[in-house]
């Protein structure tokens, strides 16, 4: 509440100052009119109100009280001034000459004295001396002078009040929405994360995509239909709110336990792609416990590098050696293709970067390539265990 | 080959001011608080602004029956009264009865209604000479326009204050004799009239705009209890379109909707669609609280920097991350005050050891430092509270720079290896 308070603040001098600096330029142009006034008052008033003016702009600057007692003290001590008598005949449109000065500029300090008891009773105190002085210089208590300098205090300290008060109502609401959205944010956030744990339902999807891409090149389109069709079923249960494994392609498994054996998996791999037309042959190692999210991002950069050979490389097979120690996996991935110059294409065009090297970083793996024109195309994986 | 793997220059969604795409869940939440901040307690202004008129209206009524007997026919006097009561009877039951709306039409209506009880005043004050000190009913009507101005738009107000000034100075030159003994009084009443409507549009507009940006504000705080690292509003309502045109086109080839071998159309709609999808997947995770809230505030997203390479802010406790986005909110102060050119860069890190406490000794804790430097900022202008908020992040150090604050912080937070 510390900022509505300083909010309310800020709103509540800017106010006084409108109306004040408003109300004193019309007390000043009708004083200097000429015969309003005797000259020698108006050497005393027009400073006096000036001062006022800038303690006026000041409360709103610094925020300081002392301006608002200067601002007070300036106006009661103008509107004495001006009302002083004169040797001469007293015009006797001065009174109503001093009324914007003495019921409104005056006044409008009372808007930033509303938010305190102690304020309020300076305010109070304010006005009592405001009408106390007006009336001494009208003759009498029931004037029109009074009654309008009266009126305009009551006025405008109302007008502080109402305003004072509706910005913590104002807060209240702001606060209710900003939870509102709270809620709405974590709930979202919690959508995030479920979509992007269903990683290997987005892994199947991201590879049908990328077929369609090619109009399905190398694939029967039946093929084709019957993977759209198991997909597109997939995301319809993920949009429902559940969290679909595949299975209907025999790719994965569904256990969810913390470490998965790598081989089983592989063999997926290995049938999803010889159904695309491209044969990988697995050397080394076949059982490595992983990390499901280690498992998942190593599959994932796998096949990247496989749908690459499968696309460029012009060739129908592809070497995978999996090899491990205590503290790593390693996969290379290797073909006899055409190859390609490394300084010819960048990283990001083949899409190794995003894919390949950015999913391998978040487990704390990493990914190199080998290739030059003509000779084929290595990458090895690296994954901790 | 050609138009698959373009992973960078992907054509996005359209997007709203703030970043978040127009259809988002985000974005229309964010613009119904938006539509609603235009009205927020504004009701409640609207209340005290009749109570203020109604006083004003009772004050204008004694004073026209106790001068009564001046005037030399007093039926229009009368019926700008009558007329001026009902108006301001009617509206505020219509108001009260409809909700807090008012539309164009009746604010013509209720125009007209008061421009006649201004032209019935001052038919009745005419003969009198002094606007000044006769003119009640006229006055009124402007203050009449106190309460309506919570529920029109602020020109439409300017335009009736403008009018009802042009015909106060009208008549006051017309039927007022200009001497050193009426002029204070002129100038009073039509000041009187004019200036409440005006300085309440004014005022009005400032509370508006304050409720805007508190709520801005209010919005993008509900960032600082998010995790480490969060996909952000942005990245969910993203994700959930993607797979929904995922799985569209998908269901499309599976049904036969979508002929193959696909159209080139087609197949590159799909490959920005995997291009999207992966990059979502894989990108979506890697920025702090910090980065979400200054790309979706209005406010931030225009003068904030953050440069955060390593994602640090994501280490800030949520204390220190509601004093560090308090106090770079509060050090851009009020929009309107705020001169062109004022900008904040945040930097953070590296990270370093914690020097002479038990808890770094055991590794337990480092040191972030965040670098606020701004430019445009001068240091006397800083408030209190800024300061008060930028000691819950940390133990901080203040130079100038350039005639603009710069502020060193030091932020302790839980050592992430440790946890």
């Amino acid at each position: 509440m510390d900022i509505f308070a300083q909010e309310r603040d800020r709103l509540l001098s800017s106010t006084a100052r409108t109306l004040g600096i408003a109300c004193a330029s019309v007390s000043l142009l009708a004083l200097v009119y000429p015969g309003v006034t005797q000259p020698t008052h108006l050497l005393g008033v027009v400073p006096l109100v000036l001062l006022q003016i800038v303690a006026l702009v000041l409360v709103g600057r610094t925020g300081s009280r002392v301006w608002v007692l200067v601002g007070l003290a300036t106006g009661m001590t103008a509107t004495v001034v001006a009302l002083l008598p004169a040797d001469g005949p007293t015009s006797p449109s001065l009174a109503t000459a001093v009324i914007p000065l003495a019921g409104g500029a005056t006044a409008a300090f009372t808007i930033v004295l509303t938010s305190s008891r102690l304020r309020i009773v300076t305010a109070a105190v304010a006005f009592v001396v405001a009408v106390v002085l007006v009336s001494i210089a009208s003759g009498s208590f029931f004037t029109f002078p009074v009654a309008a300098t009266a009126l305009g205090w009551v006025l405008v300290f109302l007008t502080g009040v109402w305003l004072g008060r509706s910005v913590p109502l104002a807060a209240r609401r702001i606060y209710s929405i900003g939870n509102a959205h709270r809620a709405e944010r974590q709930a979202s956030e919690t959508e995030a994360q479920r979509r992007q744990g269903a990683r290997l339902l987005h892994d199947t999807v991201l590879a049908t995509l990328t077929l369609l891409a090619h109009s399905g090149f190398g694939v029967t389109p039946q093929a084709l239909q019957a993977q759209a069709a198991e997909d597109a079923r997939l995301l319809r249960h993920l949009r429902l709110g559940g969290t679909p494994q595949p299975q209907a392609s025999g790719d994965y498994s569904l256990e969810t336990v913390e470490e998965s054996p790598l081989g089983q998996t592989l063999e997926s791999v290995k049938q999803r792609f010889g159904r695309m037309g491209l044969e990988v042959s697995w050397h080394g190692t076949g059982q490595v416990l992983l990390p499901t999210h280690v498992l998942d991002a190593f599959l994932l950069a796998l096949a990247e590098c496989l749908e690459n050979v499968r696309r460029h490389a012009g060739v129908t097979e592809a070497h995978v050696t999996i090899i491990h120690d205590d503290d790593m996996v390693r996969a290379m991935v290797t073909d006899a293709g055409v190859g390609f110059d490394l300084t010819g294409v960048s990283e990001e065009r083949l899409g190794f970067k995003e894919s390949v090297v950015g999913r391998l970083r978040e487990v704390g793996g990493s990914a190199r390539l080998f290739s030059s024109p003509g000779a084929g195309t290595t990458v090895v994986l690296e994954a901790p265990r | 080959m050609s138009i698959d793997e373009n992973t960078l220059g992907v054509v996005r969604g359209r997007r709203a001011a703030r970043g978040l795409p127009i259809g988002s869940t985000g974005a229309r939440s964010l613009r119904q608080a938006r539509a609603a901040g235009a009205t927020l307690g504004t009701g409640y202004l609207g209340f005290g602004a009749a109570v203020i008129a109604g006083l004003q209206a009772a004050y204008g009524l004694i004073f026209f029956l106790s001068h009564i007997s001046d005037y030399p026919s007093v039926v229009p006097a009368l019926l700008a009264w009558l007329l001026y009561v009902a108006a301001f009877v009617g509206t505020a039951a219509l108001v009260t009865i409809r909700g807090e709306r008012l539309t164009g039409r009746v604010f013509a209506a209720i125009g007209v209604v008061l421009a006649l009880v201004v032209a019935l005043d001052f038919v009745a004050i005419w003969p009198l000479h002094d606007v000044g000190a006769y003119a009640t009913a006229s006055v009124a009507a402007g203050f009449g326009l106190l309460p309506i101005v919570t529920l029109r738009p602020a020109r439409e107000l300017v335009v009736a204050s403008s009018l009802l000034l042009v015909a106060f100075v009208a008549m006051v030159v017309a039927s007022t004799p200009l001497t050193s003994a009426t002029v204070p009084q002129q100038a009073s009443v039509v000041a009187l009239a004019v200036l409440p409507g005006v300085v309440a549009t004014s005022v009005l507009q400032r509370f508006r705009r304050m409720v805007q940006v508190e709520l801005d504000r209010v919005l993008v705080q509900s960032n600082v209890t998010q995790p480490r690292f969060a996909v952000g509003m942005l990245a969910s309502d993203e994700l959930a379109r993607l797979d929904l045109a995922a799985e569209k086109l998908l269901d499309g080839v599976a049904g036969g909707d979508v002929p193959l071998p696909l159209a080139p159309k087609v197949a590159s709609q799909a490959a920005s669609l995997a291009t999207e999808l992966r990059l979502h997947l894989i990108e979506g995770r890697r920025e702090t609280w910090l980065h979400h809230a200054v790309t979706e505030s209005e406010y931030l997203g225009r003068s904030v920097t953050l440069v955060d390479p390593s994602s640090l802010a994501g280490l800030l406790s949520p204390p220190q991350r509601d004093g560090l986005l308090q106090a770079v909110w509060l050090l851009l102060g009020d929009s309107k005050s705020r001169t062109p050119g004022t900008s904040i860069t945040l930097t953070l890190g590296p990270v370093t050891a914690v020097t002479g406490s038990i808890t770094s000794l055991a590794g337990r804790s480092v040191d972030v430092p965040v670098v606020v430097s701004t430019t445009g900022i001068r240091r006397n202008r800083v408030t209190p509270a800024t300061w008060n908020a930028l000691e819950r992040v940390g133990e901080y150090t203040a130079s100038t720079h350039e005639q603009s604050v710069k502020v060193h912080l030091h932020c302790i937070v839980d050592n992430p290896a440790e946890s």
